[in-house]
């Protein structure tokens, strides 16, 4: 179903500006001007969070921080396998998506692990990640609450992707 | 941002120094090139979705798609400049369709109208809570990547993720209302 949703998205666009009379080619040029400009604007933000992720990872700090906090995780419900997928989504997708593969493998895809992993993967957000695009050319710089938030938000889906693996 | 940053380096290169001091400068350059890469395929999938966005805008589409989410909008935001309005009813419905790649050019319009205009500070709160709690409803690259190693039900985790993307987003929402205030 889903995959109709582009091309017919696109029909109803260009026959509609035929009908408006917009000069496509034109309208289309202008726009596509500002991808360069933005992803440029982009750049040090995501270079500083992917270095971040990367030190954060090599420096087997991730690895300490999981055994810290598994325990209390695992009071909420989110088992010790799952600690390290909750803990880098907020800040890099990839870097989810190769834990998420590593469940899969290691526990099998049909498991309870994997499918609790899947809905943990599915249901949260690269938060850092989309702070960072969001507010590259915005004079706001205090995101602190919005962040807070946000991460507060992904983690109780991912205590409620835990329990409603358990019954579904 | 800054003070965690600045602790996550620092314990990080403590941590390093003693264990694999080698591992330093190439870890920091992979972290260099996967935002490099990043912003190549940003690059890309914006000349595509701002492009198509332009003539949107242009034909005047995308102002009789926003009336449509206003009062959507109204209940989430509270007042908004016309033109915030537009962009964000798009975002807001990019993101429902799960259309990733127009997601993100929408929501920086939307972002960057809205800072034009005073007292909108709850109103990108609140757009921002919500794309960082995304209300996606198809999880596509999970049901394509249990489907490659051979699961029995891949689209077993749909309905679940739903729920709990709808619950995260539902929390968001709630937090922004009681923490941020609304002006009048």
């Amino acid at each position: 179903m889903s995959k109709y949703i582009i091309p017919a998205l696109f029909v109803l666009i260009f026959a509609y500006s035929f009908v408006k009379k917009v000069k496509p080619y034109d309208a289309f040029t202008e726009g596509a001007k500002s991808a360069i400009p933005f992803a440029m604007s982009v750049f040090p933000y995501l270079a500083s969070i992917f270095v971040l992720t990367e030190l954060f990872e090599a420096s087997g700090l991730s690895d300490a921080v999981s055994r810290l906090v598994s325990p209390l995780f695992n009071l909420l419900g989110i088992p010790k396998e799952l600690t390290k997928l909750v803990l880098i989504k907020p800040f890099s997708g990839n870097g989810a998506l190769a834990i998420l593969s590593e469940i899969y493998t290691q526990y099998g895809v049909d498991s309870y692990l994997s499918r609790c992993a899947s809905v943990i993967y599915g249901s949260s957000e690269t938060v850092f990640y989309v702070a960072a695009v969001y507010f590259a050319g915005a004079k706001t710089k205090n995101l602190t609450l919005p962040i807070i938030i946000s991460l507060i938000a992904s983690f109780a889906s991912c205590v409620f992707a835990c329990f409603i693996c358990l019954v579904m | 941002m800054n003070v965690i940053f600045g602790l996550v380096i620092l314990i990080s290169s403590i941590l390093l120094l003693f264990i694999n001091p080698d591992a330093m400068l190439s870890s920091m350059l992979s972290g260099g090139q996967k935002a490099l890469d990043l912003s190549l395929k940003i690059v890309v999938i914006h000349a595509v979705w701002m492009g198509v966005f332009e003539l949107l805008e242009r034909s005047g589409l995308s102002n009789k798609f926003a009336r449509l989410l206003r009062p959507v909008n109204k209940f989430l935001f509270g007042k908004l400049p016309d033109k915030a309005n537009d962009y964000m009813s798009l975002n807001i419905s990019a993101n429902i369709l799960g259309m990733s790649g127009a997601t993100t050019p929408m929501g920086i319009k939307s972002i960057n109208e809205l800072e034009k205009h005073p007292d909108t500070q709850y109103a990108i709160t609140m757009f921002f809570v919500i794309n960082a709690t995304s209300i996606q409803l198809i999880p596509s690259s999970v049901l394509a990547l249990r489907t490659s190693l051979g699961s029995v039900s891949p689209s077993d985790i749909i309905l679940p993720t739903v729920l709990a993307t709808l619950l995260s987003s539902v929390i968001g929402i709630l937090l922004v209302k009681i923490f941020v205030k609304k002006p009048r």
